[in-house]
């Protein structure tokens, strides 16, 4: 055994290196947040609950041709039509993954994943979306502008990723 | 001569440890045959978590089934992501285009650090450590942030398609990982200043579960956890996918193959994931994200606007001459607003017809027109102007409507054949088999994963060792059980 490591040994020099660190980032700010109180800020495009996209003149944009629900691999959607219409649109929200597959596999852009996580509830019948819920959602979670923004940035493929678009995220900082 | 008598005897004493125990990752049992304190037998039971990915994976298509590799390894869920991807492009023969190639190795990096940061977090919290537990979770948070402004989730993200990148990145999300780079190293000596040199974190970790380098081959040992034996085995250089041979990084390796060992090469590693993002932040080129590949990817939404856009007053008509009355768009309308004998011509019921275009991707023959802004017209009106030839924008957007629609319902058909792909993920290699019998879903999936080999070593890691020892080797292993149980 060296000198260094029987100094090491009696000194607990590395014990009180560890202390002196977390003694430091006590006085440094807080990482987490009061939840209830304070939330996380939610970016652009989480998949959260469910909404039907309305056009601009406030019908429903589904037109009932059943993509969504044959590509849901956990097929928690469910559609009924009758007499030219969508009679039924019910998505089973406890059996939902968000994989977000509804919105790419709709054509006609009916469909969106809002920011919405807080939906909690003791009924289940409060949990399993029905048509007019998920239309009010689209007024609740994606109003004004917001939809189409969601739909310019999050439905995708669009050609600009078959292609090169003009612009695009890249480095811009100094070169190492 | 004085003659003892044997009064009692002593045997081993049977002890289950999990599946609710807190540091078995999850639901691993572990029975174990102990005297004393020394472990004499490990018998780990697997599958409590087994849902039956690989059996899910033959019922859904190629494209459908990416979901579920999330929720194999849920730790490090995007490198699981681009292991399926570069395992399924292989089999139809496709290419990612180099953007998404290199966005793919960011993000598949970044994985491998938040995977490390959370087996660095539970590993000490098992042996002891606390503070370095809520500094692991500091960073990772930090990381999943990220995931969450290019893909919209934190966990279970499902952001590489086939063929590419669900969306591109944006030029914040490139800028606040720069920072994050800059600042990692300094975050990664933090966590050392507290374990590295810690007798009680040594007294733990040297030593314990030693295997030799030869024996860590011969129990099919993966990633770091071979390399912790000192064999530089890693499939980013031996068989590089994505852009890994276009950036340079060390293979750390260890030397005494203990769990200390073990310890120094993932720690070492996520100063190389480090290094990697770095250099392909600088590199990223421009261009497209979504591979050129119509039959394998979805089609592009604008390209199919001019029939989709819900401006567009759309009716479909069948015209008598064309059809040969094949019941396909019988049998495919949602509404059942077709009628009709078979071989004679079919009829639309414009009043129940929703004008969802599903008639129009199965018709063989054409007999299925678009009439413009026919919505609501009378019969013979509409008559009139389906014989008037359509515009050119809406014969291509019909093309592509046919394509997405017949991708959507039968999925991407893959060549016959079988084949196997490897990619590195955190906890070692993990390896994609595919049965291909020319149909949309996979004839048969397998997953070689990396977490289920692994916890079959356990009984070589903790024979001979202290029953708190098994708790080191469950960690040094860093198995997730979800991947294992699958």
């Amino acid at each position: 055994m060296t000198v260094r490591e029987i100094v090491k040994r009696f000194t607990f020099i590395e014990i009180f290196q560890g202390m002196a660190l977390t003694l430091k980032r006590m006085f440094s700010h807080a990482v987490t947040i009061q939840y209830p109180k304070e939330r996380r800020h939610i970016a652009p495009g989480f998949r959260g609950q469910h909404a039907l996209a309305k056009n601009q003149a406030g019908q429903a944009k589904c037109v009932g041709c059943g993509l969504c629900a044959t590509i849901c691999p956990s097929q928690c959607i469910h559609i009924a039509r009758a007499k030219g219409q969508v009679d039924k649109y019910e998505i089973d929200i406890l059996r939902c993954i968000y994989c977000g597959f509804c919105v790419e596999a709709c054509p006609y852009g009916a469909i969106v994943l809002t920011e919405n996580y807080e939906y909690s509830d003791y009924k289940k019948e409060n949990i399993y979306m029905k048509k007019d819920k998920l239309l009010s959602n689209w007024d609740k979670y994606m109003p004004g502008k917001k939809g189409e923004e969601y739909f310019k940035k999050f439905w995708r493929p669009m050609s600009d990723d078959f292609g090169t678009p003009p612009i695009q995220a890249v480095w811009r900082g100094k070169k190492q | 001569m004085l003659k003892v008598e044997k009064t009692f005897e002593t045997r081993e004493l049977n002890v289950n440890m999990g599946p609710q125990h807190p540091a078995t990752h999850g639901v691993l049992r572990l029975v174990l045959d102990i005297d004393g304190e020394t472990i004499v037998k490990v018998t780990p039971y697997v599958g409590y978590l087994h849902r039956g990915i690989e059996k899910l994976g033959e019922s859904l298509s190629y494209f459908q089934a990416l979901p579920l590799t999330d929720r194999m390894d849920y730790v490090s869920a995007m490198s699981n992501n681009i292991g399926y991807c570069v395992a399924v492009e292989k089999l139809f023969g496709i290419e990612a285009p180099e953007r998404a190639k290199f966005i793919r190795t960011i993000v598949g990096e970044m994985s491998r650090i938040a995977n490390h940061l959370l087996w660095l977090a539970t590993h000490a919290l098992d042996i002891g450590a606390m503070t370095v537990f809520l500094y692991c979770f500091r960073e990772r948070e930090w990381i999943l942030d990220l995931y969450e402004m290019i893909c919209g989730a934190r966990l279970t993200v499902t952001y590489p398609r086939i063929g590419g990148v669900r969306n591109d990145v944006p030029q914040e999300f490139l800028e606040s990982l720069w920072k994050f780079t800059d600042e990692f190293p300094s975050r990664i000596l933090e966590y050392e200043t507290l374990i590295d040199q810690n007798r009680i974190w040594l007294k733990r970790t040297v030593g314990i579960g030693v295997i030799s380098a030869e024996e860590a081959v011969n129990w099919g040992m993966t990633g770091p956890t071979l390399r912790g034996s000192g064999i530089p085995y890693d499939i980013r250089k031996h068989a590089p996918y994505d852009a890994y041979d276009k950036v340079d990084f060390d293979v750390p390796i260890g030397t005494e193959g203990d769990t200390y060992d073990r310890y120094r090469c993932r720690m070492l590693e996520l100063r190389q994931s480090n290094r990697i993002i770095r250099q392909c932040i600088e590199k990223l080129p421009k261009g497209p994200i979504m591979a050129d590949a119509p039959k394998f990817t979805l089609q592009p939404k604008d390209a199919m606007f001019p029939v989709t856009h819900p401006t567009k007053q759309h009716a479909y008509y069948i015209e008598e001459k064309v059809c040969k009355g094949c019941g396909m768009c019988l049998r495919a309308c949602p509404a059942k607003a077709i009628t009709g004998e078979k071989k004679k011509p079919h009829k639309i019921d414009q009043a129940i017809c929703l004008q969802c275009a599903n008639c129009l991707a199965v018709c063989k023959f054409k007999g299925l027109k678009i009439v413009p802004g026919g919505k609501g017209l009378s019969e013979d009106k509409l008559k009139e102007l389906a014989a008037a030839p359509l515009p050119e924008e809406i014969t291509k957007a019909t093309e592509h409507l046919v394509e997405h629609f017949t991708f959507v319902k039968r999925g991407p058909r893959a060549p016959e054949g079988e084949l196997y792909v490897a990619t590195e993920v955190p906890k070692g290699e993990l390896g994609f088999y595919f049965v291909s019998d020319g149909s949309g879903k996979p004839y048969r999936m397998r997953v070689r994963a990396p977490s289920f080999i692994h916890a079959g070593c356990l009984p070589r890691l903790c024979v001979g060792h202290l029953v708190a020892d098994v708790i080191a080797a469950i960690g040094t292993i860093d198995i997730v059980l979800g991947e294992c149980d699958r």
